[in-house]
């Protein structure tokens, strides 16, 4: 926060870098420092805009973010680190003095991705006149339009001797093509000549910032410090929840570890900031922020081509290796297993409050939300969840000529009573099976919202040793007789359920149930064996 | 006055150490902080790595940077274990260095300017204050404003430091809290893509005596951007993930035959977890970026084989020509009468001797992961001299709702040996029956029929058939 009647970049203040500040440095250009003081007083005068006070504020004292994950993204999508599309609560509290009369409160430091209409700002009182948000940057560009008309130096070097001449110039055109200039000499037009030529000018125009910036234009009867506190919504931000679950050695249930992951792309950090995440759905209209103008001019050089534009050679080594995995079926050969890792231990745990009718996980402490960073807190930590693991296939009537893969479901209840309970935010899902010796990735799956008292499924892939093959083994005027054929390559019986698409069904081997509204059948297939299904449809119309 | 800049230049060039040793932390790529590595490799795109490394962790709460993970990491999934210590929090950060990035956040910070004089070449230096870099930097020297390097001179910006949070690489941190001081083991466990698997059969079928003998090998790549160094390698048959419900489960694919003929109910002799096949690697061993690596894993001598000739035929279809039968290979994965082993997925390449006892290339067929106990049959081509030319030779209508077709298919060997060919016809939908054929067939299901014809040496043979159906 530093009161300031001049545009921030020649502020008077003690700042080392301001050339004003440096006692006795001789201007460039050798000018006596007299003179500059008159060209600044002048200016001051000149300028209406300056009429105002400008207060800018650089930073917020303390930051509250609350995450909101992208509405339109599935469950089962990661978010895109390179463009997040949910959104954050961006609220932030600055002490601001004020000093008597109108003035021009720049909140720097806000998030780029800030949707202005967005933005409250209280602890002014009834102040407030008005509040901009200025997208019309600073850039070479923007230099030259709104210097039209204005005096700026026109500096020219010589290639061959290498002197620099300078000389006085007004703008006569915008920035848009080439730039018109009046000289001494009569009408000319810029990097028309052919020599190293470049505009230097005076003073950066008032309006005109590095980065868009929040304004509030407001009124105070008397000096005033208030403690003001901005909120506004930002896009660039998004999370979900990322579930680590551990098979426990009975195969029964698994002990479920899970992570906030919290990401931003916006090129702001919010050291210690207090950090919630909302998980549920909210609508939200779809309001667009102009985007922020910042006219480069034709000559757009630095950066420019660099040697780490080369592009990286795609080359591969083969090696063959003679040795043989197993040999001899000698497996147990194998190099002793690292220890497995036991679930991770948190240290600090986000909480989960009721907020209407979303949930809200609050990470105890302030983090630091960095720029173009993704960051996981833990959030919840339960040890053995029963599930059960089951095949599952959904058997359309199509006759195939090879059989299919079942796929692996993990079904859990989230009840208290099966050691779960909470609300689940959608996420991803991987399960490690260490009961091997080694901890191996057994499952990966999503899982979407799910509330406490709701069955929640995950699938985790395909099983290659669990199959099924339907025949059509009859076709006739009433029905269509097929014929269900399951194998089990595993030494161990499986829990089989296949539901049967396609109609009516009648005349089944074996007794059916019933789930999402299609015929069921569940059967145990014996280790190293398979089970039969025979059942009729009705002909296609 | 460039008099005076030219000197206040030789005095900056003086002051400065003539050689100043450039002092940094970032190790030279030659040197890892891996530590023991193990990893576990998937067949779709996925591995496991788990890469134990001792550190120096401090009572209370301290931030570990873990380098030279795979630079595919997904940081979602990293998981951190050791002994006394409990989690904060993670952070990835990915604010990279870059021109850009530094000139970015440069903006409001001091900059030094050396400006080479195009004629002389003698160097000015000047402090620089960068006020905004959108499409171009602005400069304030001075009093003055001005854009850099707008009138094509050249202009060196130095910066005093790199500023705070722009990293090298993208950053795995952690910040854990310890009970006590000390150094010891602790294990990071992330996916990544970039690794993955599968196999390679060689088959080399000899007819005459109907044995084929078989090598498996492992093709193991590494595209992840990192090696692994020392690490002890564990394979997984199988896939995981890419579910997406039961919608896709039971798809409609081609009705023609698949590799499997019959799925195999047989547990192979080998290290099993759950679902999944795991073939070990033998040693450790070190996995370099962009590497391909081959290890044998299966090799069986004198297995049962046989070339089968298929021929499918679409209902109420008529060739022109002849058309080629497939060639198939089958052979099965049962202990008994069979590879006795699981296949993980991959491609069977097929070679057959020549006259001169060369091997040469016959054909070749992706495999899907294969129980053991399967019945397989491997389509490597279509045979040059076994072909078939279906015809319809009469269509009627016998009553408003039967249709009586007669097909006629005449099989041709320009071969010096009698072979058999499996002919199917398909399309036999509803109650189609076979009123009439020249030879017996076998109803495989509703929907097809099949006839295993004998053709002579140098010879022909011919099929009729007869189908009383609804359509």
């Amino acid at each position: 926060m530093r009161p300031s009647r001049l545009p921030r970049h020649c502020r008077a203040s003690g700042d080392p870098a301001s050339p004003l500040a440096r006692a006795g440095s001789p201007g460039r250009h050798g000018r006596p420092r007299g003179a500059i003081w008159l060209a600044l007083a002048l200016l001051v005068v000149a300028a209406p805009s300056l009429a105002r006070t400008i207060v800018a504020s650089a930073a917020p004292d303390r930051v509250a973010v609350t995450i909101y994950r992208d509405p339109n993204r599935p469950a089962d999508r990661a978010p895109n680190l390179s463009f997040l599309s949910g959104y954050a609560l961006v609220s932030e509290t600055r002490r601001i003095t004020l000093p008597a009369g109108e003035s021009e409160i720049r909140f720097e430091g806000v998030a780029e991705g800030i949707l202005p209409q967005s933005a409250i700002i209280s602890g002014l009182g009834d102040g407030v006149i008005e509040r901009n948000r200025d997208a019309y940057l600073l850039s070479p560009g923007t230099l030259i339009e709104r210097s039209l008309g204005h005096r700026v130096h026109l500096r020219r070097t010589m290639a061959a001797t290498g002197e620099v001449r300078e000389e006085e110039a007004v703008i006569r055109s915008g920035a848009d093509g080439a730039l018109v200039l009046q000289t001494a000499a009569g009408i000319e037009a810029l990097r028309c000549s052919g020599l190293n030529e470049t505009i230097v000018y005076d003073e950066v125009p008032p309006g005109l910032s590095a980065r868009p910036t929040l304004s509030v234009r407001a009124r105070a009867d008397a000096p005033l410090t208030a403690t003001v506190t901005l909120s506004y919504l930002a896009s660039g931000f998004d999370w979900r929840a990322d579930y680590v679950a551990h098979v426990s050695e009975d195969g029964e249930a698994v002990d479920l570890f899970a992570w906030l992951t919290l990401a931003n792309t916006d090129t702001t950090s919010f050291p210690d900031a207090d950090t919630q995440a909302v998980a549920g759905r909210l609508n939200r209209a779809d309001r667009r922020v102009p985007p922020a103008e910042a006219r480069p001019i034709n000559l757009d050089c630095w950066p420019a081509d660099t040697t780490s534009d080369l592009p990286e050679e795609q080359r591969q080594d083969i090696v063959v290796t003679g040795s043989r995995i197993a040999a001899e079926r000698a497996y147990a050969m194998a190099p002793p297993p690292p220890p497995p890792p036991a679930a991770p231990d948190a240290a600090m745990v986000a909480t989960q409050e009721e907020l209407g009718d979303v949930k809200l996980y609050r990470i105890p402490e302030p983090v630091t939300i960095a720029a173009n960073s993704q960051k996981q807190v833990a959030f919840l930590a339960r040890p053995r969840v029963a599930v059960r693991f089951v095949y599952r296939q959904t058997v359309a009537p199509v006759a195939r000529g090879a059989p299919a893969p079942a796929r692996r479901v993990m079904v859990a209840r989230n009840r208290t009573a099966d050691g779960l309970g909470v609300p689940l935010p959608a996420g991803s899902l991987v399960l490690f099976d260490g009961r091997g010796g080694r901890p191996i990735l057994v499952g990966a799956g999503t899982i979407d919202d799910h509330a406490v008292g709701e069955d929640v499924e995950i699938g985790l892939g395909a099983a290659t040793g669990v199959t099924s093959m339907l025949r059509v083994v009859g076709a006739g005027k009433r029905d269509r007789d097929f014929e269900l054929v399951v194998t089990n390559d595993r030494p161990v019986p499986v829990h089989f359920e296949a539901s049967l698409a396609g109609g009516e069904v009648r005349g089944a081997s074996a007794r059916l149930s019933r789930r999402d509204g299609m015929p069921l059948w569940t059967v145990t297939i014996p280790a190293n064996g398979r089970a039969t299904l025979t059942y009729s449809l009705p002909p296609l119309s | 006055m460039r008099l005076v800049f030219i000197a206040s230049a030789a005095a900056i060039a003086l002051a400065a150490p003539a050689a100043a040793q450039i002092e940094t932390e970032i190790p030279p790529p030659s040197e890892t902080a891996q530590g023991e590595v193990s990893v576990t490799i998937y067949n779709n795109d996925l591995a496991l790595v788990q890469d134990t490394r001792r550190l120096d962790v401090s009572a209370g709460r301290s931030r570990q940077e873990f380098p030279d993970v795979s630079a595919q990491i997904r940081p979602e999934t990293v998981t951190l274990t050791g002994d006394g210590i409990g989690i904060v929090e993670q952070n990835f950060d990915f604010d990279l260095l870059s021109p850009q990035a530094l000139m970015q956040k440069a903006v409001g910070e001091t900059v030094t300017l050396v400006r080479t004089n195009p004629a002389t070449g003698a160097q000015t230096r000047e402090r620089a204050r960068v006020l905004a870099a959108n499409g171009g930097v602005v400069l304030q020297i001075g009093e003055r404003i001005e854009v850099l390097r707008d009138d094509g001179l050249p202009v060196r910006v130095i910066f005093d430091r790199v500023p705070a949070g722009l990293r090298a690489r993208p950053t795995l941190s952690v910040t854990v809290e310890s009970q006590r001081g000390g150094r010891r083991p602790l294990t990071l466990t992330y996916l990544t893509p970039g690794l993955g698997w599968s196999a390679d059969y060689v088959a080399l079928f000899d007819e005459a005596n109907g044995r084929m003998d078989v090598q498996g090998w492992v093709t193991l790549t590494n595209n992840s951007g990192t090696p692994y160094n020392n690490a002890e390698v564990l394979l997984v048959a199988g896939s995981v993930g890419g579910d997406r419900g039961g919608a896709r489960s039971y798809g409609a694919r081609r009705a023609a035959p698949g590799v499997i003929r019959e799925a195999g109910t047989e547990s192979a002799d080998r290290e099993r977890l759950g679902d999944y096949y795991l073939y070990p690697l033998p040693e450790r061993t070190t996995i370099a970026n962009r590497q391909t690596k081959q290890v044998s894993f299966l090799s069986v001598a004198g297995a049962p084989a046989r070339r089968a000739y298929e021929y499918r035929n679409a209902w109420l279809h008529s060739a022109d020509d002849p058309e080629s039968v497939d060639t198939v290979l089958r052979f099965s994965s049962s202990r008994d009468q069979g590879l006795g082993d699981a296949l993980p997925a991959g491609t069977v390449r097929v070679y057959q001797r020549d006259a001169r006892g060369n091997p040469q290339f016959v054909g070749e067929s992706p495999i899907d992961h294969t129980p053991m106990g399967s019945d397989i049959g491997l389509t490597t081509g279509q045979a040059f001299d076994v072909k078939v030319q279906p015809t319809v030779e009469r269509r009627e209508r016998v009553s408003s709702g039967r249709w009586r077709t007669t097909m006629r298919y005449v099989l041709t060997n320009a071969s010096g040996e009698p072979v058999t060919v499996d002919l199917v016809q398909g399309g036999l939908w509803g109650d189609t029956r076979i009123v009439e054929q020249s030879q017996p067939s076998e109803r495989r299901s509703a929907d097809e029929a099949v006839w295993h014809v004998a053709v002579p040496a140098n010879g022909e043979a011919s099929l009729t058939a007869t189908f009383d159906t609804r359509f």
